[in-house]
């Protein structure tokens, strides 16, 4: 199974075998600190306590010389090293004394129990299967088919690749695999062959009770991320910046300088396509004095590089902007180890413009009775084109909170699409799943804004924006680490009433932080998402991988789709960009079922 | 010398709660001075200072702060015209502008009390006031270190530590404990530390299965804090008392075991704890302490002696403090025991004894 990971740890690599139970843990690793004593998986001084890590532990040194200030004796200056004798003390309750991005097992021989965990906010995947009455475990799916069947494909997670762009966790591609939940813990007692899970943290209720100024505010900002961003650049190898140009990635870059003279950044532009960042990005590094370096991802690489990426991927990852990690991510790895990146920033900040939409349609909804306003929207609908009026009659169309956000997040998709779902797809069942899958994990607050943020925290932000990240990076043997979500900056954020973080169009505390930080950058820059040429690439270097995979292939052969959609959608392609959104989840899948002998 | 005769004008004073309305309420009742109070009408105000050695001029609030305050300094400005006290004592850096303009001519000497908060604010006026102010009283090496920052000059900065603590006889050692945290606080200010002591119990439970925390007090952030641990299942260990009185406060304070309060000093502003009287009231009860290695507090608690300071942010540090106290008895008796000797040391009687020096050599110059 291990030798499945090798692309995560490359640099060594580890197992222990407890003879008397059966149990095996297995390891790999990419040596960042300790790159001598770091041989994993640990154990404790008896050998009674086994520990395998995924990850950081960027508090690790604190709480090694509280481990030390309590008699235990440490070897290494290895995180894992505190995992195990922080297991003697605390038991599974050690996960409160984390600080970072991380998936673990634990065996403790003398209990005859393994203890796996995840951290808060699912920045390390944790995939097991438990069915046969065993527990197995792995940071990649492919690394668990390879320990014994794969099952049946899910049909609930195509339905969210081909909707949301991504597999709503905790399901997976098989369906006998789950994810383990970010933030819970996974207690599985040999003698009962049966596994509890147990959350251990979410983000606290936003009581929006923090009645400090803004300025005050802003302070405290600055210091959470400042101290976060400091902890997160702690490494024995080289650390550099993934530099988009945007606010996020400008400010970890910018509190980065305080604290390292040799500051590489990096970014990744296109030859094609509208949005093209490579300018901010620049005037950033120039700002900043970083050694940056720039990569442009021409159609000969795209036609190269895409359909094998996609095809190796452990499960589909149906955003485009995966792509451009990873070429980044191969660019970064050449200079460095570990990279910092923006991540997280929208979903705590309140930076998407869908969490303003949606505070002026609850307005709206408040004055407005629903047949005018149903009225209104047909009218906005129908007076002028453009996403701006769309989005209005959107806004003005009554309907509920959750219903409004999910028809944003999956583009209208969910709906009824005649003639596009195959036999394996058509009774809808999947659709209404998914659908109660998120209802379930929508908020309770009064503020709509507030809901969808919390939503994306545990949905869009877990699986989709981490998973790329982390499958990005890893797949280059490159860390990546995200400062906006250390713990205390993330629970500050949510005493923040969301009209303080929305004002002047979003992440409001972040621009004025930056502002401080780095004056000379422009934060007046509307936000732009991280808009890749996709409609370009599957139109030229991988319209003859579409035509194998999305109309030939096993999407079609075992019916998921109709055959005559992949068609329409293809030929809609010609003329219309937009039809991209419908068709890259559809390659994505397709290349991904077809590399599945 | 006969009594000086003193005026002390506040926007703190009892009834409201708080440190600073505590301190100044002592020092008039220990002073041994012929003292006028200039301080706002507040409900319950005859209760609390009826048996005051002073004269106590109430001043109605106005429908706002900014515009009480100007009604403050008017009537101090008022009073001190007509009583000439021999001296002015300026319980809030606020009332100081006002205090030095009326005190020129005829001179009157002053006095002004500093804490934490308002040295940061407003750095120029702080400045030039300090520098016309004959005397400046700073509560803790945090508070002093503030004051110099801010301009006071060094040779007219004193230190006075508060009294604290309690009238109240030995604790009984006997006294059954269960392992019981406890923090009395009003639940206004984000840097008294809940949030941490909130993460931070998860893992004392994990090493003393029956801790509790108990939290005294009530404010703004109450419902937060209560919604927080419902939400992380903490409701079943930690419990909000609300705002007691002193006799229910001092009952739960010697029912429990460790008193927690890890004031950090927030970012980028000189504020946090200028002191913390209530570590000396919880070394009143007997209670060793778990304090911040920054800020007043270092002043208030004796590392190693009266309590365990550690990094207030730092939610394991936390956590491992309280749990060495509630998990060998021996140090727990030491230090608590140290903090009752401490909290008698520096009785209201000293402190107001210390003030009343730097009165007299004021007013004999």
């Amino acid at each position: 199974m291990a030798q499945r990971l090798i692309h995560r740890g490359p640099d060594d690599g580890g197992v222990h075998v407890d003879p008397s139970s059966g149990v095996a843990i297995g390891a790999r690793r990419l040596s960042i600190i300790d790159i001598e004593g770091g041989h994993q998986p640990l154990s404790n001084e008896d050998g009674t306590v086994w520990a395998a890590l995924n990850g950081e532990i960027y508090n690790y040194p604190r709480l090694r010389r509280q481990l030390l200030g309590r008699g235990h004796q440490l070897t290494t200056q290895c995180d894992t090293e505190v995992l195990v004798h922080l297991y003697e003390d605390f038991g599974a309750d050690l996960v409160h004394a984390l600080e970072g991005m991380f998936a673990f097992v634990i065996w403790d021989s003398r209990r005859e129990e393994l203890v796996l965990a995840r951290d808060r906010f699912g920045e390390k995947p944790l995939f097991y299967d438990t069915t046969a009455g065993e527990l197995s475990f792995a940071s990649e799916l492919s690394a668990l088919q390879a320990a014994g069947e794969r099952g049946d494909i899910d049909a609930l997670a195509v339905t969210g690749l081909l909707t949301l762009g991504y597999v709503p966790g905790p399901r997976t591609m098989y369906e006998r695999v789950r994810q383990l939940p970010a933030g819970h813990v996974l207690r599985w007692p040999l003698a009962e062959q049966r596994a509890t899970i147990t959350r251990y943290w979410e983000m606290p209720p936003s009581a929006s009770a923090n009645t400090a100024s803004l300025e005050v505010l802003v302070d405290e900002t600055e210091d959470l991320l400042d101290r976060s961003v400091r902890s997160r650049l702690v490494a024995d190898v080289p650390v550099g910046v993934l530099l988009s140009g945007g606010l996020d990635s400008t400010l970890v870059a910018a509190l980065a300088r305080r604290h390292t003279t040799d500051l590489k950044t990096f970014t990744v532009a296109y030859d094609s396509g509208v949005v093209n960042e490579d300018a901010p990005a620049r005037v950033t590094s120039e700002l900043l004095g970083s050694d940056h370096h720039e990569l442009r991802l021409g159609a000969s690489w795209i036609a190269e590089h895409v359909p094998a990426l996609l095809s190796t991927l452990d499960q589909p990852i149906a955003d485009p902007a995966f792509v451009a990690l990873t070429a980044i991510s191969q660019l970064a790895r050449e200079q460095v180890t570990v990279v910092v990146g923006g991540e997280g920033a929208d979903e705590l900040f309140f930076g998407y413009p869908r969490y303003r939409w949606l505070a002026r349609a609850q307005r709206l909804g408040r004055v407005v009775p629903p047949a005018p306003a149903h009225l209104a929207a047909n009218l906005a609908r129908r007076a002028a084109g453009g996403a701006r009026a769309g989005r209005l009659a959107d806004v003005l169309q009554p309907a509920s909170p959750l219903l409004r956000n999910l028809g944003w997040i999956t583009d209208g998709l969910l709906a009824d699409r005649a003639g596009f779902y195959g036999p394996r797809m058509q009774d809808g069942g999947d659709r209404d799943d998914l659908r109660a899958l998120v209802s379930e994990l929508w908020g309770h607050g009064t503020g709509s804004a507030l809901n969808a943020s919390r939503l994306d925290q545990r949905l869009y932000l877990c699986d989709d924006i981490l998973q790329k990240a982390d499958r990005a990076s890893m797949s280059m043997s490159l860390e990546m680490r995200t400062p906006f979500l250390e713990r205390t900056l993330a629970e500050f954020s949510a005493t923040v009433a969301p009209e303080i973080h929305m004002a002047g169009g979003g992440k409001n505390l972040l621009r004025r932080v930056l502002r401080r930080v780095l004056p000379a950058a422009g934060t007046g820059r509307k936000k732009t998402a991280f808009r890749v040429p996709v409609a370009d690439w599957l139109r030229g270097p991988l319209a003859a991988s579409v035509d194998e995979h999305v109309l030939h292939g096993r999407l079609v052969r075992d019916g998921w789709i109709e055959p005559a959609a992949g068609t329409h959608l293809v030929g809609r392609l010609a003329t219309e960009d937009g039809a991209a959104r419908e068709l890259w989840p559809l390659f994505c899948v397709g290349t991904w079922l077809d590399a599945q002998a | 010398m006969t009594s000086p005769r003193v005026l002390l004008a506040t926007p703190d004073f009892p009834p409201m709660p708080g440190g600073i309305q505590l301190l100044l309420a002592q020092l008039v009742r220990h002073a041994a001075w012929e003292t006028t109070v200039v301080c706002f009408a507040d409900e319950g105000a005859d209760a609390t200072t009826a048996d005051l050695p002073a004269q106590v001029v109430r001043v109605p609030r106005a429908r706002d702060h900014r515009r009480s305050i100007a009604r403050l300094a008017v009537a101090t400005a008022r009073e001190i015209r007509r009583r000439r006290p021999d001296l002015v004592v300026s319980g809030h850096l606020v009332l100081a502008p006002a205090v030095v303009a009326v005190t020129r001519r005829p001179r009157a000497a002053t006095v002004q009390f500093v804490y934490a908060k308002e040295l940061a604010q407003r750095r120029r006026v702080v400045r030039q006031v300090l520098a016309r102010i004959d005397a400046t009283i700073a509560i803790s090496d945090y508070s002093r270190n503030l004051a110099l920052a801010a301009g006071a000059p060094r040779e007219r900065l004193h230190l006075v530590l508060p009294g604290g603590g309690i009238d109240a006889p030995a604790p009984a050692q006997t006294l059954a404990r269960e392992p019981t945290v406890v923090t009395v606080a009003r639940l206004e200010d984000r840097y008294k530390g809940f949030d941490v002591v909130m993460r931070a119990m998860p893992l004392v439970r994990a090493e003393v299965h029956d801790a509790r925390w108990v939290v005294v007090g009530n404010g703004s952030l109450r419902a937060e804090l209560e919604s927080t641990a419902r939400h992380w299942g903490l409701g079943g260990y930690v419990s909000f008392l609300g705002a007691v009185d002193d006799a229910t406060r001092d009952g739960v304070l010697r029912r429990s075991s460790v008193f927690v309060m890890p004031s950090r000093v927030p970012a980028g502003r000189g504020e946090g704890e200028g002191f913390g009287i209530v570590y000396l009231e919880a070394g009143a009860a007997g209670l060793p302490v778990v304090a911040a290695d920054e800020g007043g507090a270092t002043s208030a608690v004796l590392d190693g002696v009266t309590g365990l300071l550690c990094d207030p942010r730092d939610h394991v540090a936390v956590a491992d403090r309280i749990v060495r106290l509630l998990t060998d008895p021996q140090l727990a008796r030491r230090l608590g025991e140290a903090g009752y000797e401490r909290q008698r040391e520096l009785s209201w009687e000293r402190m107001a004894r210390e003030v009343d020096a730097v009165v007299r050599s004021l007013i004999a110059r």
